[in-house]
């Protein structure tokens, strides 16, 4: 044959795309199958406390209660505000609001809490505003209100970003004719809007279900007592403080069996599409509804109104009582935010890089597998972190390594390695459909071209790749930055974190304090996205400047 | 000479009760040769076929006596012309060009310089730094078919090259793959349009298909 010699492209055996893929799926296959059989056999009795304790009962049912009550309220929420999002798509600020709805994705929840705390706790605006007008506040933030308030405030804004996700890929056509037959509101709902939002209403509600179900921070501080307490937390205190092995596997079965068969009953029918946000954005702007305009567009306004002060208000505390704080303490270098600031840096980078390389391992194993077993494995382990609790995995790996290592900061790895893995679900939905983007028509070309391997992910899918891994890497250092849940366990309290000092200061009424930490957090996180976002912006400039040359320069040939 | 014999296609998934493919053509070396037939007999089907993007389920396709069969794409000796997307949009169009030379642009300066003077002959000339997403649809297809014809394999499969394109683009185009023949390279072209086959077919071809 001719001129047909060329040595094969470096790393283009199918195991190069396997391998990795395959070894991280095994992984956390091992660390969660291990981690529960550790945890068995660490327990002394059997199953039967399960049904003769009133207090696991007690936790179950209300992990399950609250879990309920956020997904309807937040549902509840979120229809009405991404229909009137929908409805007014030139609204002053939109955007932006959109951009805040998002942020419940990476915003730490301890700091969501504190800000919270200073909104609507004993001490917050709200409570001075009411004494002022000579009244007291009517409700205590402590307990299932709070726990609510907070679950709705962080499952709401995503759950309504989906929405208006799922709206706006209504095709044109559709929205045009309804928008000549001059439907009504009710007649658009049961037309247009419902027809798109029910194929995504049940993944979209296990999702919130199952955050809210495995809530650790929120419930951890703003519930109280044995009265207010999720599975996870009484996992963390049988561990932590009662070394009660039997009721955390007992607990942690629970919770998998109920997350798992929900996901399992969703997967099940196939109705699984689009539960998270993507980096789309709606093109039209064109078809007019007939329910937008008149009484409905001033209604549509206040709501969205003050739907965006429920959501800045508890940031904007945060800024305006944490700035001044910080303003005065910063220079300060014996501060204990420093050290803590090091430390979440010094967890949060190596496992924001770990998420990511996680991720294109699977996505590469993935697409290299032929329908079956091992890929359906590859695809559903980036998502078993949703409903495993860290504890699970971290016993796991707790039994992988310690018997054979003595590690120095032993138990900052271990933090590291279960928050890159609790990041996966986030950086996957990221990074899935980008890198997924190559048609049939492409891979033909490439294939033939012979660009595989190495020269594949240089020239076709680094390039494309570029900006969704940095946003893919940001979600990874961002979670695994405001992470409690996995500190709490593992971490020492004298050398805390940003979010575990963040809590610490919670508990001891340190308030001013805790809002600079949570603002400190806030400002680093948001620099961080600003940072990470910069190589995109400079290549979206390039390609405009590309653009402009074509349209000026070179004659048509 | 590329010979196509008792080639047996059917996709997967295809209900089992409806037809499948069974294919017989021979192509000489040099010659170019234009499939016709009505919409779904397997025209694309075939190049496809050939160039190793399908799987037949039975048959033998040889170039020159040696069997394609066990050849994966990039190991064929074709290169594919699509009606689109031949192009990645976020390169430039020399470095689309210089994909086709080496995959991973490993590249020396007689070779970028080669592409170069290629890109002027069919009025692309200063245009290399280009990204390609920037270029016409006549544009585009003149650089997919600069790459074919740099690229050292001699079949070329024509799959609606010049489909959507304007007089002047097709004239381009069709000097452009007239000089590949006359040059040695073979040409297996599917097009409905009776222009393109009438300027570059040397013959037609209908019978090469009958359902399996």
């Amino acid at each position: 044959m001719t001129a047909l010699t060329r040595p094969a492209p470096p790393f283009s055996r199918r195991r190069w795309q396997l391998a990795p893929g395959l070894v991280f799926t095994s992984l956390v296959l091992v660390l969660m199958g291990g981690g529960l059989l550790a945890l068995i056999l660490r327990a002394d009795s059997g199953p039967s406390e399960l049904w003769q304790s009133p207090y696991l009962q007690g936790v179950i049912r209300f992990t399950a209660w609250q879990a309920s009550l956020s997904v309807i309220g937040s549902l509840l929420i979120a229809i009405p505000i991404a229909r009137a999002l929908v409805r007014q798509p030139d609204l002053p600020g939109r955007a932006g609001l959109l951009r805040l709805m998002e942020m419940s994705l990476v915003m730490p929840t301890i700091v969501a809490v504190s800000g919270l705390v200073a909104v609507y706790g004993r001490r917050g605006w709200l409570a001075e505003v009411t004494e002022w007008a000579g009244g007291s506040l009517p409700w205590n933030l402590y307990g299932i209100s709070g726990i609510l308030l907070a679950h709705i405030f962080f499952n709401a804004p995503l759950a309504a970003r989906v929405m208006v996700q799922t709206l706006e890929r209504v095709p044109v056509s559709q929205r045009r004719a309804a928008s000549q037959l001059g439907l009504g509101s009710w007649q658009l709902w049961r037309v247009l809007d419902w027809p798109a939002l029910r194929p995504v209403m049940p993944g979209l509600a296990a999702l919130v279900f199952s955050l809210c179900f495995t809530s650790f921070a929120i419930v951890v501080t703003l519930g109280g007592g044995p009265g207010a307490t999720t599975i996870e937390v009484a996992i963390y205190q049988a561990l932590r403080f009662e070394f009660d092995f039997n009721r955390a596997a007992l607990l942690a079965f629970v919770q998998l069996l109920i997350c798992g068969g929900l996901w399992w009953l969703v997967f099940r029918k196939n109705r699984h599409q689009a539960v998270l946000p993507d980096q789309s954005s709606s093109t039209d702007t064109g078809s007019l509804r007939a329910d937008s305009a008149g009484w409905r567009r001033t209604t549509d306004r206040a709501l969205i109104g003050l739907f965006a002060l429920f959501l800045a208000l508890p940031v904007l505390a945060i800024a305006l009582r944490g700035v001044p704080w910080l303003a005065r303490e910063l220079t300060n270098p014996r501060l204990a935010l420093w050290d803590a600031t090091f430390r979440s840096l010094a967890i949060a980078l190596p496992a924001g890089l770990l998420a990511v390389a996680i991720t294109l391992a699977l996505l590469a194993a993935t697409s290299a597998l032929k329908p079956g077993l091992p890929r359906s494995l590859a695809s559903v382990s980036g998502y078993l972190p949703l409903i495993v609790p860290p504890i699970v995995l971290g016993t796991g790996l707790f039994l992988l390594i310690q018997p054979r290592l003595g590690i120095q900061g032993y138990g900052l790895t271990v933090v590291a390695l279960i928050n890159s893995l609790m990041a996966l679900p986030f950086t996957l939905q990221v990074l899935r459909g980008p890198f997924q983007a190559m048609g049939t028509p492409a891979l033909r070309v490439a294939d033939q071209l012979d660009i595989r391997g190495w020269y594949r992910w240089r020239w076709l899918q680094w390039p494309r790749l570029k900006r969704p891994l940095a946003l893919a890497l940001g979600y990874g250092i961002t979670l695994s930055l405001g992470d409690f849940g996995v500190i709490a366990l593992f971490g020492s309290p004298a050398q805390p974190t940003l979010p575990m000092l963040l809590h610490q200061q919670l508990g001891s009424y340190q308030v001013a304090a805790a809002t600079g930490t949570a603002c400190w957090l806030l400002i680093f996180i948001a620099a961080l996205f600003t940072l990470l976002s910069r190589p995109g912006r400079v290549a979206s400039r390039s390609a405009m400047r590309d653009t402009g040359v074509t349209h000026t320069g070179v004659p048509h040939a | 000479m590329l010979e196509i014999d008792d080639l047996l296609f059917r996709y997967p998934g295809q209900a089992p009760d409806t037809p499948g493919w069974h294919f017989n053509v021979g192509i000489r070396e040099g010659e170019c040769v234009a499939l016709t037939g009505p919409s779904g007999c397997g025209k694309s089907t075939l190049l496809n076929l050939v160039a190793g993007f399908l799987a037949p389920a039975g048959g033998d396709m040889r170039w020159q006596g040696q069997n394609l069969g066990p050849l994966p794409p990039w190991q064929r000796p074709v290169t594919t012309v699509f009606q689109e997307q031949n192009l990645f949009d976020h390169l430039t169009v020399a470095e689309n060009v210089g994909l086709g030379l080496h995959p991973g642009l490993r590249l020396s300066k007689t070779q970028w310089s080669r592409i170069e003077a290629a890109l002027e002959t069919v009025n692309l000339g200063g245009l290399h730094n280009q990204r390609a997403g920037n270029l016409s649809g006549g544009q585009r297809q003149r650089v997919a078919v600069v790459r074919a014809l740099l690229r050292p394999q001699p079949v070329l499969l024509l799959d609606e090259p010049m489909t959507g394109l304007d007089d002047e683009n097709r004239t381009i185009l069709q000097d452009l793959l007239l000089q590949a023949r006359d040059q040695g390279k073979t040409l297996a072209l599917v097009s409905h349009d009776i222009r393109d086959r009438q300027a570059l077919a040397d013959r037609e071809v209908s019978d090469f298909f009958q359902p399996w």
